[in-house]
């Protein structure tokens, strides 16, 4: 029972630090470009997830039967090869691994993927259990894997055509009209996406406490027929809204201002390509990672608008961190799962859980202790790119820094 | 390849909603700006046009209705479990 409630803990903790990381999907743009004051821009983006994530409950249920094989696809059930102390680490470890991965690129400033790192800790945590039969890889393949491909690419190209229709468009329209126009649907548009955010990645942590409460047998299997208990939901749509609102600046300041100057129109057109995507998407069953629409979409912006440039460096660097994403926060899985079983096998389950949980928390400790020493927040989120290096922390905060501190 | 065809799909559903509705709003955004009076470069006013501005406050709501009603589209089965409503009756 105390091992279920820090799973629950833990979940939320992920759903938060998920929030935290994709507020920069749906505002980058519009604090970018000044629509929106910083403030306003996260609290919007907080209340719309808290909203959105109570929309619908579809992808929590596919989240899970499509990822691990624990459960049994028609009834739901625990299969017979598993018992439910093992299921339970297996989600804990699995969830470690996501929070830790997504901690880790939110320092950098990376807009990494946040559904493939908890996909990615649960695989590793699962194939440490069990073994390489414990992952369902049909499904990894077409819902994580084809549209991890796909989905940058289908929205860089949509956003390159908005935003070239758009300015080709309004080509005569005076700069200051055009300016306030385009910033007001901007705004719009990335309400949108926030909210399609919400609908989306709340849902995969209700998936996870769900998955947890029936291994228990808390939950019957059939949440299809039955639907969630209103309480995860309202902790859930919590969670994220609060982490939304917190803010992730570091990967805001990335995604405005390092991979393109974006202006007004490019932001309205990314963002409607982002909404329509993401939306479109969960109608046609396809389980997309929000931020790599968002980034696609972006990315696709500065391809589009006529003599802008895009800085191919910082994409790269985030192309890479997406492709070890799900290996690396497997691996981290892997790890907490493999410590928590040794330890458990010389004391008991909750030794061992408790053991990985504290490791969880010291690391995030420290991790969060090194980006508080060269503090992105909404004062300087909008500082000048440093083209030398790259960095996500603004230059004059890492020289005045760098007698103390190594440069992150 | 069901896979594709899904991809395809989504592609074409973003290129009409995601790049045809900032196109519209753009063209009410033109529409607008022009029926409000422009300034030229030059100093050199032209009138309003009223006719021209409520063209693009149309364009603006139509898009907007759009938009609601993508919204409802996806929200139709929550709603429908919740409060027993079916939106969209004939789809």
């Amino acid at each position: 029972m105390i091992i279920l409630i820090l799973l629950i803990a833990t979940a939320l903790a992920f759903d938060f630090t998920n929030g935290f990381h994709d507020t920069g999907n749906a505002m980058a743009t519009s604090i970018a470009t000044r629509a929106l004051k910083p403030k306003t821009a996260v609290l919007l983006a907080g209340v719309l997830n808290l909203v959105g994530a109570f929309l619908s409950v579809e992808v929590a249920l596919t989240v899970t039967t499509s990822v691990l094989k624990i459960q049994d696809s028609k009834s739901g059930t625990l299969l017979p090869n598993i018992d439910a102390s093992t299921g339970l680490t297996i989600i804990f470890a699995g969830l470690i691994g996501g929070i830790l991965w997504n901690l880790l690129t939110w320092l950098f400033g990376i807009p990494s993927s946040s559904s493939h790192a908890l996909f990615g800790g649960l695989i590793g945590a699962g194939m440490a259990a069990i073994g390489l039969a414990g992952v369902n890889w049909s499904g990894v393949t077409q819902k994580v894997l084809i549209p991890a491909i796909a989905a940058p690419v289908i929205a860089g190209l949509v956003a390159a055509c908005g935003t070239w229709l758009v300015y080709r468009i309004t080509q005569k329209v005076m700069p200051k009209r055009r300016e306030e126009g385009f910033r007001w649907g901007q705004i719009a548009t990335a309400s949108l996406v926030a909210l399609s955010h919400g609908t989306n990645d709340a849902q995969k942590t209700m998936g996870v406490i769900a998955l947890a409460l029936i291994t228990t047998g808390h939950l019957t299997g059939n949440v299809a027929e039955d639907g969630l208990p209103f309480w995860i939901i309202a902790s859930c749509a919590l969670a994220i809204g609060l982490g939304t609102y917190l803010g992730g600046w570091r990967v805001i300041r990335t995604l405005g201002k390092g991979l393109v100057e974006i202006e007004s129109p490019q932001g309205l057109a990314a963002e409607a390509s982002s909404a329509a995507i993401i939306l479109s998407s969960s109608a046609a069953g396809m389980a997309l990672s929000t931020t790599h629409v968002a980034t696609g979409s972006i990315l696709g912006s500065g391809v589009g608008k006529p003599g802008a440039s895009v800085r191919w460096a910082v994409a790269g660097r985030m192309a890479l961190a997406w492709l070890i994403t799900l290996p690396a926060a497997g691996l981290v899985g892997a790890l907490a799962f493999w410590i928590s079983h040794f330890v458990a096998g010389m004391t008991t389950q909750l030794v061992g859980d408790g053991l990985i949980f504290l490791i969880l928390v010291g690391l995030s400790g420290f991790m969060w202790w090194r980006a508080q020493q060269q503090k992105v927040d909404h004062n300087n989120v909008n500082a000048d790119w440093d083209d030398s290096t790259n960095s996500v922390v603004p230059a004059d905060l890492r020289e005045s820094a760098e007698p103390k501190t190594a440069a992150v | 390849m069901v896979y594709l065809e899904s991809i395809f799909k989504v592609l074409l559903v973003g290129l009409v909603l995601g790049a045809g509705l900032p196109a519209l709003f753009a063209v009410g955004l033109v529409a607008f700006s022009n029926g409000a009076g422009v300034t030229d470069a030059d100093g050199t006013t032209h009138s309003t046009n009223p006719v021209l501005k409520f063209l693009g406050l149309a364009l603006f709501v139509l898009v907007g209705l759009v938009i609601l009603t993508a919204l409802l589209w996806i929200t139709r089965s929550t709603i429908e479990h919740h409060f027993g409503i079916n939106l969209f009756p004939f789809a």
